[in-house]
């Protein structure tokens, strides 16, 4: 893109190193539960915007049916791990089983539909997403239904599991954190998530992906000068669809848990949309960036306001507009000032900014 | 006479019930310029969409060499050697130049599938792509985002892109519409140039009559669709039935 060699391209380049640097030492840093709950969140939405970025930015097709894709991965796992207890054979059956599912609906959806004008292909793909979720709902003696899944991870990943013990037999510390299966989950999540999001990377750096923004850009240009749109388009489609996928068998491995509320949902399917529009399309720093943003908010923007109440609690109106329970509303109004101030998502708007010579 | 590499059999399109070009039977030859006129609305566009693929013939056929293109997708007919350039500048306009060139260079090249290498270590799809921004002059501009360009660069890049594909069939939609006096000849060199080429074949759609003349081998004049005249420039120019084409047009505009 043009953005190559302004100084803002090089702070959001800056700003996503340090955003690795902190996810990578995120267990030390910030020792807490719920820290690392949200550090793991942050690594699997940063790979999931990341691949829907790669159709929405980079190709220019919108679809509805991310978290389809990211469900059937993560209720491979669920369902493998279910039933055939904890093992690493399961996680992996449920991985291919996820990956081989999602390749055959995108590639069903996308020889079917990715011909038609952009909007039938965007409703076809909630179509598609819809009977997906009433199927994971309706099917309860595999999917648990409305209640989901619960099952155990492998047993590297349990909290009672020892990495590494000391003299007395304990487990091990290192600069105070427990060298735990927990531990063990954790970076399991955050190298996985790093491998998908480089392979990304490195796709769209690839002669692959000048294609794909050519399509974005002028679509009957690009067939013109001999790219077979339709097969370009399926291949993203079935890409980004089996990184999704997999994205979800690594969040049903961490969370041990797996329901329509967590993977299939169209709240996250909104979610997912927020977090590219306001990091910022066509720029894969805009998917880090996203997700950060509003995965932190999601978690902690009720603190601070609680907090923020508190601190108002003597001036008259204040607190009640601060109280916590308010904090959607909040968030709604930062989106709009996001979009208002960074039509171009915040990685977008900052990468355009500060030319060199 | 070399074998035809180019040829319309009763090529035929209809839109309902009007019939933008109809039954256009005609055989282009390499080293051959040919230009087509006609008034507007006489269905040259039409007919080259039909050739390059945008459009998709009623009946009839377009074949090249041995190939039969008639039901091919564009990008199928670009594979076989068609390439187009269009009327209205029809760019990737958010793209850099140099980048817009090495799309087509890669298309040719057949590397849009390579999905792990990063382009920069494509040093030939570069080279190639540089060496068509200088024979265009457009190197300054090579790092500009498309949109960016004034009319007349946009018009070169368009020839450009062309050129990049390397074609068997150069097809220009009035390359130098809209451009100033001082780059419509850079353009017109370019063609030039192509023609040059014994292998190559041009079709040009162009209305300026001193390019006309600069540049026609032959001359083809479509009128409501149908193929009117054929042959060597002088002789159909100077034709009583071109003359009575335009001037009808001319007259039933100004009614």
């Amino acid at each position: 893109m043009q953005s190559k060699s302004t100084y803002g391209t090089l702070a959001v380049k800056t700003a996503v190193l340090v955003i690795a640097a902190l996810l990578l030492f995120a267990p030390f840093l910030f020792q807490d539960v719920r820290a690392l709950e949200v550090a793991a969140r942050i690594c699997i939405f940063i790979v999931l915007v990341a691949s829907y970025d790669l159709l929405i930015g980079y190709t220019g097709i919108v679809s509805f049916a991310h978290t389809m894709f990211f469900g059937f991965g993560a209720y491979g796992a669920a369902i493998a791990l279910r039933q055939m207890g904890p093992g690493w054979d399961a996680v992996a059956l449920g991985a291919v089983a996820g990956v081989v599912v999602s390749l055959v609906v995108a590639t069903a959806v996308g020889l079917l539909s990715l011909r038609v004008k952009a909007i039938f292909f965007a409703m076809i793909t909630l179509a598609t997403a819809s009977v997906a979720l009433v199927l994971a709902s309706q099917l309860s003696q595999f999917t648990g239904g409305e209640d989901g899944i619960t099952y155990r991870a492998p047993d590297l990943f349990k909290p009672a599991t020892k990495l590494m013990v000391d003299e007395d037999g304990k487990v091990a510390r290192l600069f105070g954190v427990k060298l735990n299966g927990k531990l063990a989950a954790y970076y399991f999540v955050f190298f996985t998530s790093l491998a998908l999001f480089l392979l990304m990377l490195r796709v769209v750096a690839a002669p692959l992906g000048s294609v794909l923004k050519a399509i974005r850009e002028n679509e009957a240009r690009a067939e013109a000068v001999g790219y077979r749109v339709v097969a370009y388009r399926t291949f993203v489609f079935c890409l980004s669809a089996a990184v999704a996928s997999l994205a979800g068998t690594v969040y049903a491995i961490w969370l041990k848990y797996t329901g329509p509320d967590t993977t299939l949902s169209f709240a996250i399917m909104i979610d997912i949309l927020l977090m590219v529009v306001i990091g910022g399309m066509g720029t894969m720093w805009g998917a880090v960036v996203g997700a950060v943003l509003m995965v932190m908010a999601q978690y902690y923007l009720r603190d601070l306001m609680g907090a923020a109440a508190e601190a108002t609690a003597n001036i008259p109106l204040l607190p009640d507009l601060l109280a916590p329970d308010r904090w959607l509303f909040w968030l709604g109004i930062i989106f709009i000032l996001l979009v208002y101030f960074f039509p171009r998502g915040i990685t977008g708007t900052i990468m355009q900014k500060g030319a060199r010579a | 006479m070399p074998s035809p590499s180019l040829i319309t059999r009763d090529l035929t399109i209809r839109f309902g019930g009007h019939v933008a070009v109809n039954q256009v039977s005609c055989a282009f030859y390499p080293g051959e310029l040919t230009v087509i006129v006609g008034p507007n609305g006489a269905g040259k566009t039409t007919y080259f969409n039909l050739i390059s693929g945008q459009l998709t013939a009623t009946s009839g056929q377009v074949i090249k060499g041995e190939v039969d293109l008639t039901r091919m997708a564009p990008s199928a007919r670009a594979r076989h050697g068609v390439g187009r350039a269009f009327q209205l500048t029809n760019l990737f306009p958010q793209l850099t130049v140099l980048e817009n060139i090495r799309l087509a260079v890669q298309a040719r090249a057949g590397d849009g599938w390579r999905l792990l290498r990063p382009v920069h270590r494509f040093t030939k799809l570069t080279q190639d792509a540089e060496h068509y921004l200088e024979a265009t002059r457009l190197t300054r501009a090579a790092h500009l985002p498309a949109a960016a360009l004034p009319h007349g660069d946009q018009r070169k890049l368009e020839v450009a892109l062309l050129m990049a594909m390397e074609p068997d069939i150069y097809m220009f939609d009035e390359p130098t519409a809209g451009m100033s006096l001082d780059h419509a000849p850079d353009v017109l060199d370019l063609i030039a140039q192509i023609k040059a080429d014994p292998s190559k074949t041009v079709l040009l759609v162009e209305h300026k009559m001193d390019v006309v003349r600069a540049l026609a081998d032959r001359i083809i004049v479509l009128h409501n669709g149908e193929l009117l005249a054929d042959g060597a420039p002088a002789e159909v120019m100077d034709s009583q039935i071109v003359r009575d084409v335009y001037l009808g047009t001319a007259t039933e505009e100004t009614a």
